[in-house]
């Protein structure tokens, strides 16, 4: 049987195996290093600006309790002393008796920092992201309470149920390092 | 090959399987709201109705409005004043626009910023308010002069000039500051001052308007507190008025009106956002009639207010009364003049 010159020797063999396997991993080093150097996480939220705050956030997100909350940027509060965010729009009185609130499930806090002034903070586990407080902190103050997606709630879905059922087209993908949407004290 | 009696064919099975998936899949389609348009479905308890809110007598109404408004040729209209012959000075974007009374525009004035006030002498100067410093310009509009600056904190909201003074509502400071005419500073009115019995002015949001009344005395809208303080050029606060309420005879909200105007007899004319009311009160701050309300100066009225954050935003009217008692309203929302006569002037004219 005449052998040929070009035969695959032992030798040969693993010599250009190891040429290739070293190839294969520093191009698989390289591309993996430029794919997590560009690759952007997208998460869910909503365009505080766009919100018309209908509620439907409260009921069409897909877990028992929604992953959409209030948020209150206290760099645009008035610390108002009748807040309407906080208080029915006929009030009693002005005090923090449940009877006074607006909010259904008392998710939101009243604390007296000195005359006149009081500050709302909002007890997350409470809010179910309905946005009533944002509809009159909208119309009276200065917007400072408005409504985003939780990203520690979130299960960021691909196809979101409550962007779905958004009617002013609110939610948004916005890039995982930058989740949230937060109003600025210069926007007026 | 026969098929054996009492056994069911495999396909006649899967096909009904099959049917029966595609039935229940457009029956889901059908009953579930996947757009959003059933509603939230959440009990009445959720709902802020702006529009029971906005409810009030219509016998109310003592105005009538004077068609066509008036253009004010800006994206962002801020503030209107009338000078002694009925010319508009409209500021907004980077400018101010003066009107003839017919509502032609006769002159544009550049600014170096976005304007929030204006007001102007009986000498025809204009004075107009940036952010946190004041420019002076002749009546052909020529830069006179630019005042020193107030500080980063200042957001000046109001000017009026009354005498031989310029008085400037610093909202960033809730305090209003006296000038002579040529910029320098005189005195500072509303500062809290217990010995003096004054509260300190409570402005929570860039709203805080002053006039003259035709006593001699300044009125300042307090917003936070829902009142018109009246205070004398040395800054004596001599009284006050003006009650919280969503009713149409207060002021509703965290801080309204937003900005007042005086009748030539005295009484006020005030504004106020959220709910967008223009209402008439007494010299002695007794509630008298309604201007307009949401229904008649927001298309869509107040719902749109209410869900709309820019339009919100942009809900706070400015209000100025020319020497027959027309007053003038500027629609911040449609950047327009709309004028209201009183019904019982209407029919004498």
């Amino acid at each position: 049987m005449v052998q040929r010159n070009d035969d695959v020797t032992r030798r040969r063999f693993l010599r250009d195996g190891l040429w290739g396997a070293c190839l294969a991993g520093i191009g698989g080093v390289a591309g993996y290093a430029a794919h997590k150097s560009q690759r952007t996480d997208w998460v869910w939220q909503i365009d505080p600006y766009k919100c018309i705050a209908c509620g439907n956030c409260a009921t069409y997100c897909v877990l028992e309790e929604s992953a959409v909350k209030c948020t209150h940027v206290h760099a645009i509060c008035g610390y108002c002393k009748i807040c309407f965010g906080f208080f029915d729009p006929e009030p009693y009185q002005i005090n923090e008796g449940a009877e006074n609130q607006m909010c259904p499930t008392g998710a939101i806090r009243r604390k007296y920092v000195e005359d006149p002034y009081y500050e709302y903070t909002i007890d997350e586990p409470l809010c179910n992201g309905c946005g009533k407080c944002v509809k009159g902190c909208n119309a009276f103050g200065n917007g400072s309470l408005f409504l985003q997606v939780r990203h520690d709630l979130c299960v960021n879905c691909n196809q979101c149920a409550i962007a779905a059922a958004c009617p002013s087209q609110a939610f948004r993908r916005a890039p995982a390092d930058h989740p949230y949407l937060l109003k600025s004290v210069d926007h007026a | 090959m026969n098929q054996p009696q009492g056994k069911t064919d495999s396909g006649v099975v899967i096909g009904a399987l099959i049917g029966t998936a595609v039935l229940v899949a457009i029956g889901a389609l059908l009953l579930v709201d996947s757009t959003g348009r059933g509603g939230s479905g959440l009990s009445d308890a959720y709902e802020l109705d702006a529009v029971k809110m906005a409810r009030f007598d219509p016998n109310l109404i003592a105005c009538h409005e004077v068609e066509p408004a008036i253009a004010t040729g800006f994206a962002r209209s801020r503030a209107l004043t009338l000078d002694g012959e009925g010319r508009l000075y409209i500021a907004g974007d980077k400018a101010v626009h003066v009107l003839s009374a017919e509502g032609t525009l006769e002159r544009v004035i550049a600014v170096s910023g976005e304007p929030r006030c204006v007001a102007v002498s009986s000498e025809g100067r204009i004075y107009v308010g940036l952010r946190n410093r004041v420019e002076v310009f002749d009546a052909a509009g020529e830069r006179l002069a630019a005042w020193e600056p107030l500080g980063d904190r200042s957001f000046l909201s109001s000017i009026l000039v009354a005498g031989d003074s310029v008085f400037v509502a610093d909202a960033g400071n809730a305090v209003v500051q006296r000038y002579d005419k040529t910029g320098k500073a005189i005195n500072r009115i509303g500062e809290k001052d217990p010995t003096r019995d004054i509260p300190g002015f409570l402005v929570p949001s860039p709203y805080f308007d002053l006039a003259l009344a035709p006593d001699g005395l300044l009125r300042v809208v307090s917003p936070g507190r829902t009142r018109v303080e009246a205070y004398t050029f040395d800054g004596d606060l001599e009284f006050a008025w003006g009650e919280n309420s969503i009713r149409i005879h207060g002021f509703c909200g965290c801080c309204n009106p937003v900005n007042i105007a005086m009748l030539p007899d005295g009484r006020y004319v005030t504004a106020e956002k959220g709910l967008i009311r223009v209402k008439i009160y007494d010299a002695d701050g007794t509630f008298q009639s309604v201007v307009a309300g949401p229904d008649q100066l927001v298309e869509g009225g107040a719902a749109r207010v209410f869900e709309n954050a820019e339009d919100a935003e942009a809900s706070g009217f400015d209000v100025a009364v020319d020497a027959a008692g027309r007053i003038f309203v500027l629609d911040t929302i449609e950047n327009k003049v709309r004028v209201f006569v009183e019904n019982q002037k209407g029919r004498s004219e």
